[in-house]
């Protein structure tokens, strides 16, 4: 024991150990396992079944003058992306599905990698990490080493699932590779929203927004072409240079794999020396005028959805802006050519013929983001719950369903005013390039989404009271998941049961046919239902945090 | 109307999975009384307590506050107010609006007796929350809960994240809360704030309620630890051992012994009254030595 101790103390003390990254990596992997899973399934599944569903249908069926005027359509390329080698099943693939999944890979990334970084400092757990031999800025690069890891499974999956079905290997790496760089993207913008901004939501609001506005200067690019350079900068607008499936190019890929370098290096950068628990950006700390309305329930909730009301409804405007913009191009483009026209009813959108036809179509996909927007504000108040920062509130003579109810109320009023945003937008575009659609049908159109994003608030509910973990998963799926399963039973001919569970067979296209006042109405029943079960349920449970 | 305890529990339990975090409590506080509920880490006092908020359903038994169910949320909340361990505010709300909110949906606020305990705590509410140290944050739920006029306090291990100034600010404010009949239920485990400030105690341990007193009470149920020096040895101080209430008698050398007396010490003054005592050192042992012997006696 003495000879033991004497030995230890003669050897000089190792100070110099590498720090131990092997656990962060460990547990990091174990918090990205699942959505990882989910998305990579996803990201397979997807391609290889509208890859396979077109060899059976369209083979053979497009002329080439038509795939050239498609080509040259600025509407279309804006809406859809620019459409490369119709004719072959990888390349419908990568037009019809392209940008969907890089959107819905893109944004996952940012907010897994918001959530694994800014998430777990924000709640502290760094605290005790950070006090062991382990630096902040070799943590953070250990994140975005498994983070981009995680991320380049959905691309591998769609690769796969391309190649699976029989499509081009080139074309399909290729497109993997896309798909794998735009979640890459997602995760540098992620980390680095998370080393900007001290709250986890903030920085996630910040990468999907950078994302978002990616996408954005990609349909401006493809509409016009005096900005078509700014692509560069997108990775949408990559995807649609690297042309999978036709030119199979690999320079956009390497300066999508630039970008994620540049960006992620940039947030390791950010990282170093900085405090824990802060962040490079801070707001003032100081207030001079204390808001005044904080002091109901009824104001605390418009105070909570003021801010994400403006910044949705800015992006939302933005968008239908564009959609009004293009509305004449692209009505006379599908007159001239009902091939598409035809192709585009398959695709789910209908009577494109028309400007009212169009933007009945577009108004049905505006329930996606703005049920997303309700859903999203359900899903704060679960993190609130579980962050604790209700329990002050709760200890107050408030009963958990009139707080509930209460929010719930306003965010109903807040998803309705961003529904009108976005139809006065879309109504503002029309009048500009004078295409002949008036305010109150593009009003009505626009409102006539509202039923379905309450859905998404009703489902959200449902699970605040039942699976507080999963508001935003169980939320986001009457609308996100109801569009997808319309597309899939429409494309498959699924029976009339399967497609009639989507709330989108309940729609009817607003302004191009009068409102089906029964669905809307079957459609608020389940609204309240949902709402009803879910606050009993809330009001019986245990409070987390 | 004061025969309404502030705060009752009949059997009060929560499982959690496989745990039993509070096993079968019963206790009552009268209205005015200053409760102590004192325990250590795990003990339950935090689930005791958010189950009499209503945040926690209990898994058996029941809880009232002046009588209400505490299911009844809205009824039993607007006698009460309650400052958390752990006091999480909305990042981007200032001190102000934090207090504005709970005065506006609290209660029933004195906004004159707010602005002087900001002043006294020395707050400053103009700043964000994510700018506020933890103490700060816990000095606004203690302004909010102290500003109300609510009969029953409910603060959880409130002081923390406080400095020794403040935390004499707090001891006033209870003070001042039991002058003005406020009952208060304080769960702590800092023994010396309990004995400072408390009428009675309730001791948690593992779930479970192990004594109830007074704190005059829980004093004389416990031992007194007396020393004694002589002038020259008393072999026949043997037979202290056998009186009643003597426990633990120590031979510390020929000329000191020592020994824990509970109940009336006459016998053994008397005994000690025929030898020839140097020096005697009675000692009261603190609330802290209670409770550590209530660790060691009872089995786990």
């Amino acid at each position: 024991m003495s000879a033991g101790t004497a030995a230890r103390t003669a050897r000089p003390p190792q100070v110099a150990l590498p720090p131990a990254t092997g656990p962060v990596v460990g547990a990091v992997s174990r918090q990205l396992r699942r959505g990882t899973l989910v998305v990579s399934a996803i990201a397979g599944v997807m391609p290889a079944f509208v890859a396979a569903q077109y060899q059976g249908t369209f083979s053979g069926a497009v002329p080439a003058s038509s795939l050239e005027a498609l080509a040259q359509n600025p509407a279309i390329r804006t809406l859809f992306g620019p459409p490369v080698a119709l004719d072959d099943p990888g390349g419908f693939t990568v037009w019809r599905l392209g940008t969907v999944l890089a959107v819905l890979v893109g944004i996952w990334a940012a907010l897994a990698a918001t959530r694994v970084t800014r998430g777990e400092e924000e709640a502290g757990r760094w605290d005790l990490l950070l006090a062991g031999r382990l630096r902040l800025a070799v943590l953070i690069r250990a994140h975005v080493v498994v983070l981009l890891g995680a991320a380049v499974l959905p691309g591998l999956a769609a690769a796969l699932g391309l190649l699976l079905s029989g499509t081009d290997a080139t074309g399909s790496l290729l497109f993997g590779t896309m798909i794998a760089g735009t979640g890459m993207t997602g995760v540098a913008l992620g980390v680095l929203g998370a080393q900007l901004l001290a709250e986890r939501r903030a920085a996630s609001g910040l990468a999907v927004a950078v994302l978002l506005g990616m996408l954005l200067v990609r349909m401006v690019g493809d509409g016009v072409p005096a900005l078509a350079f700014l692509q560069w900068a997108s990775p949408f607008g990559l995807l649609g240079r690297a042309e999978p499936f036709g030119a199979d190019r690999w320079v956009p890929a390497l300066v999508l794999m630039g970008m994620v370098s540049v960006v992620a290096t940039a947030a390791v950068r950010a990282s170093d020396d900085r405090d824990v628990g802060s962040a490079r950006l801070r707001g003032r700390d100081r207030v001079s005028a204390p808001s005044r309305l904080v002091r109901s329930l009824g104001g605390l909730a418009v105070h909570r959805v003021r801010r994400p009301v403006i910044t949705w409804g800015a992006g939302l405007a933005a968008y239908f802006l564009l959609i009004g913009l293009l509305a004449r191009t692209m009505v006379d483009f599908l007159a001239d050519n009902p091939l598409f026209a035809r192709l585009a009813a398959q695709a789910g959108f209908v009577q494109l013929g028309s400007v009212e036809g169009y933007v009945s179509a577009l108004f049905s996909l505006l329930a996606v983001p703005v049920g997303a927007f309700a859903a999203g504000r359900v899903a704060h108040a679960a993190a609130d719950e579980q962050a604790g920062r209700l329990t002050p509130l709760l200890s107050l003579p408030v009963s958990r369903v009139r707080w509930a109810a209460t929010e719930a109320v306003v965010v109903t009023v807040g998803t309705t005013v961003l529904a009108a945003v976005a139809g006065l937008a879309t109504w503002a575009g029309t009048a500009w390039v004078g295409a002949d659609l008036g305010v109150g049908a593009a009003l009505a159109g626009a409102l006539n989404a509202v039923p379905v994003a309450l859905l998404c608030l009703g489902a959200a509910l449902l699970a605040l009271g039942w699976v507080p973990a999963s508001v935003l998963a169980v939320g986001v799926l009457p609308a996100a998941g109801g569009y997808l399963l319309l597309v899939f039973a429409d494309t498959f001919a699924w029976p009339e049961w399967v497609r009639a569970v989507s709330p989108f067979a309940h729609l009817a296209s607003v302004p191009a046919e009068s409102v089906d006042a029964g669905g809307a109405a079957g459609m608020l029943v389940v609204v309240l239902a949902l709402a009803a079960a879910g606050l009993a349920g809330y009001a019986r449970r245990d409070l987390r945090g | 109307m004061s025969a309404v305890p502030a705060l009752r529990a009949e059997g009060l339990s929560k499982r959690f999975s496989t745990t039993l975090a509070v096993d079968d409590l019963t206790l009552t506080v009268p209205p005015g009384e200053v409760f102590g509920f004192l325990g250590p880490n795990g003990a339950g006092k935090s689930t005791t307590i958010r189950m009499v908020l209503g945040l926690l359903r209990p898994s058996a038994g029941a809880a009232w506050v002046f009588g209400e169910p505490v299911a009844e949320v809205e009824r039993a909340h607007s006698r009460l107010a309650y400052v958390p361990a752990d006091v999480a505010l909305w990042p981007a709300f200032t001190g102000q609006e934090c207090l504005d909110l709970m005065a506006g949906l609290g209660p029933g606020t004195d906004l004159t007796y707010r602005a002087e305990l900001v002043r006294r705590f020395e707050l400053d509410t103009g700043k964000r929350a994510r700018a506020y140290s933890s103490g700060n944050r816990q000095k606004v739920a203690l302004v909010a809960a102290f500003a109300t006029r609510a009969p029953l306090l409910v603060l959880d291990e409130p002081t923390s994240g406080l400095d020794p100034l403040m935390e004499r600010e707090f001891r006033r404010c209870i003070a001042e809360a039991a002058e003005r009949g406020q009952a208060v239920f304080l769960s702590s485990h800092q023994l010396a704030e309990v004995e400072a400030v408390c009428h009675r105690v309730g001791i948690l341990r593992a779930g479970r309620l192990v004594e109830v007193a007074g704190m005059s009470e829980l004093r004389r149920l416990r031992r007194t630890e007396v020393v004694v020096d002589l002038a020259r040895p008393a072999p026949e101080l043997d037979r202290l051992a056998d009186l009643p209430g003597v426990v633990d008698l120590r031979r510390r050398s020929d000329l000191q012994i020592s020994l824990s007396l509970t109940g009336p010490p006459g016998a053994v003054l008397r005994a000690l009254g025929e030898v020839d005592v140097e020096r005697l050192d009675v000692r009261e042992p603190s609330l802290e030595e209670i409770f550590l012997d209530y660790y060691g006696e009872v089995p786990a």
